[in-house]
């Protein structure tokens, strides 16, 4: 338990203030139509997406996460979080097609990229699975939350994950997107200055630089200051195989779209800046603020170690960020502890919410039931789908524990199917929507075979993930290129006004003579 | 021509160049730099404030070169923009396939 003094309250009540009227100042903005209420209106400067990039990718369960992997491997344990290094490519590639085409969703996008039924039945599958998917992370992160809190004052869970989160939903459904970046630009600065104020904070508790690395040679554990220590070139738990797949993952999965649960939220970023030059920056330096971020906790993770060497219990050395934070800063400090505490997890929280409500509204809601629908309704069915997917949250949150550890782990298998279908839809024109349809269904079929009944039954041996990774994309390709080949290609006239419009890289030589023959761009 | 391009036409700006090529060497370059660099910096070694003066100097670079035909590609799109929204609600409400 916490004791928090005057200060620390004064604090945490201003935050809340701060982060609350923000919303109702821009209740007016948010209100004036969809593309407001979802996109800030397109006009946003790269700074504003980039400080939500990163507030949004900093929550309350990523201390916990990181401080796991860099207790346990030192600062190789970095490499765990460097998935989202994609944004080095994508910024400069991806992005740039995507924020072209301006898509609100990756749902929308389907019915860019392909056409007929195909694209809609992506679309239709992509809007739901996000809508679903929005609601499985809000009530992931709000128990988190809950758990913090059970864990600081001793409430019941479900009092931080209905408060806190009931908070966001004020500002969210006042003002929607403008509510949330602006307030994740505030919630960023506070979040980004106590993450290194800590980390520093917890450095010097330490012992200061030299006390720690002299302390953690002595113990013969000098390998946790080498970024590149690994356990093996294939052995152990942590090998360099990993750490290669991960990043040819990373870096060549950012010239796709839809590379891991991240792009969702980037993308509705990069469609709120207001020129393409914006989006590619706002991508870039939000993920460079999250690298640095992570290098920071690392810090605190390793003096943290300095101090307790041998625990064992992961439960006991992943909260060691809060730990250092609760235990070592000075009064008044730790309500502005707590309070950024609440600023990652109010970030986290606003952004699922508000996009969640956008795949909704503009990929079901007027897609397919009401495509007349008048911008003050569209924004009205945001609203009301906000509202619900925070009360799903909260159900979520409290009953599904279980569930959530199997969709982390199914997450990571889809990922693995998908991974290269999801760079072909950008680079190959021939890539069609059957193909991208079957690799989809055909990843579902292959992973529960890969990870669990072949084992089971020893037909082959139960194996690495990484090596799952490259197995599962192998198979899957043997299912989802004949599709491709065997199915007609996408109408001509529709791929020519998507490369007119997007410029997509890599095969796309016929759509673009046909594009220069009818005389819509020109040969350079 | 110089090695960086700094003046664009808009057709010029619309492909694939050299300077883009470059941009996505860098880019995971300078990531993987200021990551590290940051990390051991905070420890005082001095591979660390070698390797993020590294990524600060490669991050310089990345910028100078992509961002003249950034800004190329952005001005010149936004002349075309509102008629590509016009054409995306339209398919939205199915009044175009």
């Amino acid at each position: 338990m916490v004791q928090f003094a005057f200060l620390d309250w004064f604090w945490l009540v201003l935050f809340v203030l701060l982060m609350t009227l923000s919303g109702v100042f821009f209740y007016r903005l948010g209100k004036r139509s969809q593309a407001d209420f979802f996109l800030a209106g397109r006009g946003l400067p790269w700074w504003l997406p980039a400080s939500s990039v990163y507030a949004t990718h900093t929550a309350t369960d990523t201390p916990i996460w990181i401080g796991g992997v860099v207790y346990k491997y030192g600062l190789a344990g970095l490499w765990y979080a460097f998935f989202s290094a994609w944004c080095a490519i994508s910024a400069f590639s991806s992005t740039r097609i995507f924020r072209r085409s301006l898509a609100y969703t990756q749902a929308e996008w389907q019915s860019l990229r392909f056409s007929g039924l195909g694209a809609e039945l992506l679309r239709g599958w992509f809007a739901g699975w996000q809508v679903f998917m929005n609601m499985f992370i809000l009530g992931w992160v709000g128990i988190a939350m809950g758990k913090v809190c059970h864990f600081l004052f001793g409430w019941p869970p479900w009092v931080g994950l209905a408060f806190f989160s009931s908070l966001v939903a004020v500002y969210v459904l006042s003002a929607g997107y403008w509510g949330v970046v602006v307030a994740d630009f505030q919630q960023g600065i506070i979040a980004f200055f106590m993450i290194v104020l800590t980390s520093i904070w917890a450095v010097v508790a330490a012992g200061g630089p030299r006390t720690i690395t002299a302390k953690i040679a002595s113990i013969g554990q000098a390998w946790r200051l080498n970024p590149f220590h690994f356990t093996g070139t294939f052995s152990g738990d942590f090998p360099l195989a990993w750490f290669l797949t991960m990043v040819v993952i990373a870096v060549l999965g950012g010239f796709g779209m839809g590379t891991s649960i991240d792009w969702y939220v980037e993308a509705q970023r990069i469609q709120s800046s207001r020129t393409v030059r914006d989006a590619s920056y706002s991508i870039w330096w939000g993920t460079a603020l999250v690298l640095i971020r992570n290098s920071f906790w690392a810090a605190a993770i390793i003096a943290f170690f300095s101090l307790f060497p041998h625990l064992k219990n992961p439960q006991e050395y992943e909260m060691a960020w809060y730990v250092i934070g609760f235990k070592t800063l000075p009064v008044g400090l730790v309500g502005f502890f707590f309070a950024s505490i609440l600023a990652i997890h109010f970030s986290t929280i606003s952004t699922h919410l508000n996009l969640g409500a956008m795949y909704f509204t503009r990929d079901i809601f007027q897609h397919y039931i009401k495509p007349d629908a008048s911008e003050k309704t569209l924004v009205q069915v945001g609203r009301i789908t906000t509202l619900i997917l925070l009360l799903g949250s909260f159900f979520y949150g409290l009953m599904m524990e279980e569930l959530t550890r199997w969709l982390i782990f199914a997450l990571w298998i889809m990922a693995a199917g998908i991974w290269l279908p999801n760079i072909l839809q950008v680079i190959w024109w021939r890539f069609n929507s059957w193909g991208y349809l079957a690799a989809w269904i055909s990843n579902l079929g292959l992973s529960w075979l890969v990870v669990w009944v072949l084992p089971e039954f020893k037909i082959i041996p139960s194996l690495p993930d990484y090596l799952q990774f490259w197995l599962l994309m192998v198979l899957g390709a043997l299912i989802y290129i004949p599709v491709t080949l065997l199915t007609p290609p996408e109408d001509m006239d529709h791929l020519v006004k998507f490369y007119v419009m997007s410029r997509p890289y890599g095969f796309w030589g016929p759509v673009r003579r046909e594009a220069i023959f009818r005389g819509l761009i020109g040969e350079v | 021509m110089g090695l960086i391009r700094k003046r664009w036409t808009p057709e010029e700006a619309d492909e694939w160049t050299r300077e883009d090529v470059m941009a996505w060497v860098l880019s995971p370059l300078s990531y993987l730099l200021l990551s590290v660099g940051s990390a051991l910096s905070l420890f005082l070694i001095p591979s660390g404030f070698l390797l993020l003066a590294a990524g600060i100097s490669i991050t310089f670079f990345l910028f100078y070169t992509i961002d003249p035909k950034l800004k190329a590609i952005s001005s010149e799109y936004e002349k075309k923009q509102k008629g590509y929204l016009e054409r995306l609600e339209r398919i939205t409400r199915w009044e175009e396939e």
